[in-house]
């Protein structure tokens, strides 16, 4: 299905817009194209109130259009959109799945086109095609993995770590940048195993990572598979710290556990709105809930930096796709999340954090910040 | 070891039954229409976010209020159960199987994408049944919500099973499914008698959500999951046979939870689907026979 949401952006302050010399005067348009349905609609969703509370307060003397397209959970109706965006006018940028499958096959149409895609994927792959029309505003999994891998074998001990994957590209991608680390790191993983979003008992492979005598559970799942085995492992009496994917960090996750299931749990995430304590972050997160009745993520938080830079490059003087992909590329960006600038391969983003559930609520608290993990701020 | 084995023999049994009482419901409109209800597993999704509604309705200090949402999810999901047979089967009665298939696939979208809407695209927990908490079996703990899966599993698919073959009513509805035409001859309602069926079938696919809900949680596109289970557990039983969907969902249960337990669940996937292809090829009646004339 194709659920469609059309709106337009005001053109706020003209006279703002009049003194601004580099202000554009026509409307232009940036479609949100992103799963809204099917099993990462969560995620998705989260994608699309970003972008949409984004794209609603533009800044002064910018004038925007939107059209929000579902692209499910296929690759082909994530391809159609896109065509269908391309084709009904000249948009400059498009907020882009948050789903690496779809968004591996939006690429090459993006860069036939010439058009920037503005994503929260964290499929590394993405950026390692030499497509100079992908800008990720959530840090790959070249950056949350290390956190993520660091946190548990530094802070928390882990010599034994046991991992639980999705099959989809998502899970295999960040297994293999986990993998990778934890054995640099001198953790070897002790146990592997890839499930399917379907799977909804998952005591036979947290069975099989106690056999395995693994001493802490990293997880890399999507929201509900993530839920089942936190829940299941507790039920189970197997008390291990476990150490999740940013799907843990989403206030929906975690309110399908009790307090007590979440005690020693703890999430690799972008940032966590819910917990940020700085003014900004504080003023989106009270407009995202009045604006979309739920709380905020790091997806959402990232996709409104993300459209937010692309809306800077439009203030700039950024005239078409062309000059919003050149700017993106060169620029430097202060998002409410964290300080966004290409590493040439369109990550933009390079800060992790690491969020714990101490057992006396659901909302959860920052215990470690992972900064420019990967050194491309100076 | 044998804790472990007999922990998972337990998940697998009460994973089972909940499949069976999904399968039941599948059968049972195969029987009566002789056609496939495509929209069967989104009816069980739709039974889970129902029990979600309805909790949120009830007083927050009633103690086991899933006892209380329970039924009246079965008695709302009996209510869609007659839509869906005024809807998508009654306006098509008589043109080739296909037609079903095809409006029954639609009502799957419309529920799935519906559900979305209304609910959002978050996994939610129904109440449990009979509370929280663990029963100690020595070698296994048994979740209070698995000792619900098994009992409202067992006593659903035994009153269901009693009053097909021992009430008039029951009598009526199985003349109906089998002999249409000779059931009107001799003055039964057939039309009244598939509507029924409709309502039951769908009722058992809402007590199986509300049951799932609560141990693995539901979102709006797990029906297409629980759709195969029920498809592929009525193949292995036997097209149209009631007991034979049953077992074969319990099979199912089991060998998922075991075989993923002891390789793994991509290779429990397969073995899954390779021992489905081999009954198609070498027993295509099912482990217990085909019901006559039930295959569209």
């Amino acid at each position: 299905m194709r659920k469609i949401i059309v709106a337009t952006a005001q053109i706020a302050f003209l006279a703002g817009a009049l003194s601004s010399g580099s202000a554009l005067a026509e409307s232009v348009d940036i479609p949100i194209l992103v799963p809204i349905t099917g099993f990462i609609s969560l995620e998705g969703t989260a994608q699309r109130n970003g972008a949409v509370q984004a794209l609603e307060t533009p800044p002064a003397g910018v004038s925007v259009s939107y059209e929000v397209s579902d692209t499910s959970t296929s690759p082909e109706v994530a391809v159609n959109a896109l065509r269908r965006a391309i084709s009904k006018g000249k948009p400059v940028a498009a907020a882009a799945s948050i789903f690496g499958t779809q968004m591996l096959a939006m690429l090459p149409i993006a860069k036939r086109a010439g058009l920037p895609l503005i994503t929260v994927s964290g499929t590394a792959k993405l950026t390692e095609l030499g497509n100079p029309y992908i800008f990720r505003f959530f840090p790959g999994d070249a950056v949350v993995k290390v956190a993520h891998a660091r946190y548990a074998v530094e802070e928390l001990g882990a010599k034994r770590p046991a991992i639980i994957y999705q099959t989809t590209s998502y899970g295999q991608s960040g297994r293999a940048e986990l993998a990778r680390i934890l054995t640099k790191l001198g953790a070897p993983p002790v146990f592997e195993e890839a499930l399917s979003v379907k799977v909804k008992d998952m005591l036979p492979a947290i069975t099989r990572a106690r056999a395995a005598k693994a001493d802490m559970l990293l997880l890399h799942l999507h929201s509900g598979s993530t839920a089942l085995v936190v829940r299941q492992a507790r039920g189970a009496g197997w008390d291990v710290p476990i150490v999740a994917g940013s799907a843990m960090h989403q206030p929906t996750t975690a309110a399908l556990l009790r307090p007590a299931e979440l005690k020693g749990v703890c999430a690799e995430s972008a940032s966590s709105p819910i917990s940020e304590s700085t003014a900004d972050v504080k003023a989106f997160t009270a407009e995202f809930r009045k604006r979309f009745k739920t709380e905020p993520d790091a997806f959402a938080l990232g996709q409104y930096d993300g459209i937010r830079m692309v809306l800077a490059a439009l203030k700039d003087g950024a005239k078409d796709a062309e000059g919003v992909r050149a700017w993106l590329s060169s620029h430097t960006h202060k998002g409410l999340a964290m300080t966004y600038k290409s590493d040439g391969k369109g990550n933009m983003a390079h800060d992790a954090l690491i969020l714990c559930y101490d057992g006396s609520g659901n909302a959860p608290r920052i215990v470690k910040r992972y900064d420019n993990v990967d050194g491309v701020l100076e | 070891m044998i804790d472990a084995l007999a922990q998972l023999t337990v998940n697998g049994i009460a994973l089972g039954a909940a499949y069976a009482l999904a399968a039941l419901g599948f059968v049972l409109v195969i029987n009566a229409v002789g056609a496939v209800n495509f929209a069967h597993g989104d009816f069980v999704m739709a039974g889970g976010f129902l029990a979600v509604a309805i909790s949120g309705y009830l007083p927050a200090d009633l103690e086991l209020p899933g006892l209380v949402v329970l039924p009246l999810t079965m008695l709302v999901a009996a209510g869609l159960g007659l839509l869906l047979s005024l809807i998508a089967y009654f306006p098509l009665r008589g043109r080739p199987p296909v037609s079903v298939f095809i409006s029954t696939i639609a009502v799957a979208i419309i529920l799935q994408h519906g559900t979305n809407a209304i609910f959002g695209p978050a996994p939610r927990a129904a109440p449990p049944v009979f509370g929280d908490g663990q029963v100690d079996l020595g070698i296994a703990s048994v979740s209070m919500q698995q000792v619900a899966v098994i009992v409202v599993a067992a006593v659903l698919i035994g009153a269901v099973a009693l009053v097909l073959s021992r009430t008039r009513f029951g009598r009526r509805l199985r003349a109906a499914a089998q002999d249409p035409e000779m059931a009107e001859a001799i003055g039964i309602d057939v039309p009244l008698m598939i509507a029924v069926t409709f309502a039951l079938a769908i009722s058992l696919a809402g007590a199986t959500g509300a049951l799932l809900a609560n141990q693995f949680f539901v979102s709006p596109d797990d029906g297409g999951n629980y759709m195969l289970k029920a498809y592929i557990a009525v193949v292995i039983g036997g097209w149209g046979r009631i007991h034979g969907a049953v077992l074969g969902a319990l099979l199912i249960g089991m060998f998922e939870v075991v075989v993923a337990a002891a390789a793994s669940y991509v290779v429990a996937e397969a073995l899954l689907y390779g021992a489905l292809l081999a009954v198609l090829v070498l027993r295509p009646q099912g482990l217990f026979g085909e019901a006559e004339g039930r295959r569209a």
